[in-house]
């Protein structure tokens, strides 16, 4: 039961700091950027008025999210944003999906790949805000209702970032752990697969969902 | 009176699966008869359909039984597994592991009992919507187990992973705290989330081409409300895997309890709160799918409104570990 924690790490010694680079998570978030890149090319290759399936598939996937954005956005917005919510919601639902194939990990297992996306997440929402409103009207809701609360509105902005980035990290690594238990508990008999169906598939496709639609909600609150 | 580390240990898994178990009994227990009342409505509503509902009715209770599953299998791992070199601070965490599986069941039962029993309901009034109706009940109460789930991981971590090395004396209320934390504040969003799918059942039935904007913002609404009790996992994790100096005050060890106590109560009101406000916007998107987004913003400025307490309750928790 070693395996809850461990981690393969390398570490680079640079002026007294020590550089940490989590060797496998690296790897597989790179998995996923190159089947993300083949999906592309096939889905835009040798593209026809008849469809071929996965010229189907990757129309059908951006044009739901793009009425997804611009429901939330408005036209003018998400013609913007569209192309980054595709991309986030791609990469999180391979990137949780690759848990059910065995030797392979989810990136989102680990901390710091969903605090990054939160965090490129909080800047483009507040970078939006800023540019909609200006400055000025940006950071004067900082000190409503009185302006005393300005630490705690400060706060609450930046646990923002917690909570989505908590939140996708909780389900994917508690997924994988009450996995890696109960196959210890059963010796991989029966249970494993259906557990491996619901943590990596259902609940993987949700919370992929639900942190592309709350970064865009941010977004949405930042600019209106 | 001296007790050998052993005896300690064991008291300490003991108590802990009967806190487990027995908490953890509550939850799915009252959740499950909503749905049974709800379904006994529908079924004298629309009598020719009372098979369908029975079924419905079936599924929902099996779903909303998980979380005392999961405290189940807590129990029988913390009578049965033991530690393969024992210390005083196994007894802690087993200790924790149980307060935390056993209040972490709670919410998440009673919460997932709502979208069955609405989803039953749903079904004697729009027969036709059936299949939407149980996808959404399916939805609604597997992410009303996240808390319940974040509980579970808590209490496994616990129990597997080997604290041996770290200092006795705020260690103990360190892993103690850990559980507490975490297992007090799913019970808020639990029972908040299981609010929201509940509210997002009874609209699909009402409007069934309404689904796609019900079931967004009810994902929306219950990641929101599930909010305190991510934060409690996180004051958890600091817990847990911070390193705290050996100390012999008193002091040390009550405030690392108290941070845990201080997040873990501290998430149960804006659970509950952000669950409700979820729940007024998901019932009235249904009949009103044109203000979507009017409804969607006023539900998240009145949810970080509600939340603030959660955040007042973290920061405390923070200074609490890292300043006290």
């Amino acid at each position: 039961m070693g395996e809850i924690g461990r981690l393969s790490q390398l570490i680079i010694p640079f002026f007294g700091y020590n550089i940490t680079i989590n060797l496998k998570v690296v790897a597989m978030t790179w998995l996923v950027f190159g089947l993300l890149i083949v999906l592309g090319l096939f889905a835009r290759h040798k593209r026809s008025i008849l469809p071929r399936p996965i010229q189907a598939l990757g129309e059908l996937i951006v044009s739901l999210l793009y009425d997804l954005t611009e429901d939330a956005l408005g036209k003018e917005l998400a013609q913007k944003y569209a192309p980054l919510v595709c991309a986030l919601f791609m990469f999180l639902l391979l990137s949780n999906w690759l848990g059910i194939i065995p030797h392979l990990e989810e990136p989102t297992r680990d901390l710091n790949t969903t605090f990054g996306l939160g965090l490129i997440g909080f800047f483009i929402a507040h970078y939006a805000g800023i540019k909609t409103k200006g400055f000025k009207a940006y950071s004067k809701e900082y000190f409503q209702p009185i302006f005393f609360m300005m630490p705690l509105n400060l706060i609450g902005e930046l646990a923002k970032i917690v909570s989505i980035s908590f939140r996708l990290f909780g389900n994917i690594l508690g997924g994988s752990i009450i996995i890696l238990v109960v196959s210890y508990l059963t010796l991989s008999l029966v249970l494993p697969p259906f557990l491996y169906a619901f943590f990596g598939l259902f609940v993987g496709t949700i919370q992929a969902f639900v942190f592309t639609m709350l970064t865009v909600v941010y977004i949405s609150v930042q600019v209106k | 009176m001296e007790f050998e580390v052993e005896t300690v240990i064991k008291i300490a898994a003991y108590g802990g699966g009967g806190i487990a178990m027995g908490l953890g009994a509550i939850g799915a227990a009252v959740g499950q008869g909503y749905t049974a009342a709800k379904a006994n409505l529908a079924a004298s509503r629309n009598p020719k359909i009372s098979g369908d509902i029975f079924k419905n009715m079936l599924v929902g209770q099996a779903i909303a039984e998980s979380a005392s599953i999961f405290a189940l299998v807590i129990t029988i791992l913390l009578l049965f597994v033991r530690p393969p070199s024992p210390g005083l601070l196994d007894a802690a965490a087993y200790l924790g592991a149980g307060l935390c599986m056993g209040f972490g069941a709670i919410g998440s039962g009673i919460g997932a009992g709502n979208p069955g029993g609405e989803a039953c309901f749903g079904l004697s009034r729009q027969p036709e919507a059936g299949s939407q109706l149980t996808t959404n009940m399916l939805i609604g109460s597997a992410v009303c187990q996240t808390p319940a789930i974040f509980a579970m991981v808590v209490a496994l971590m616990l129990i597997f992973i080997k604290f041996g090395g770290a200092a006795l004396t705020p260690t103990w209320a360190a892993l103690v705290g850990a559980g507490l934390s975490t297992g007090l504040a799913a019970i808020g969003s639990g029972y908040g989330g299981g609010l929201a799918a509940g509210a997002s059942c009874e609209g699909i039935a009402r409007t069934p081409q309404a689904v796609t904007s019900v079931t967004t913002l009810m994902l929306i609404g219950q990641a929101v409300a599930q909010t305190p009790s991510i934060f409690g996992l996180l004051i958890s994790f600091i817990l847990m895997f911070k390193s705290f100096p050996e100390s012999s005050l008193l002091m040390t060890p009550m405030a690392l309890l108290g941070a845990g106590l201080c997040m873990g109560f501290g998430g149960i009101g804006p659970g509950i709160g952000n669950g409700m406000a979820a729940e007024g916007a998901v019932r009235w998107v249904a009949r009103n799918v044109e203000h979507t987004s009017d409804l969607m913003r006023i539900m998240l400025v009145g949810q970080a409104v509600s939340q603030s307490t959660a955040i007042y309750s973290m920061v405390i928790s923070l200074v609490l570990i890292f300043v006290v």
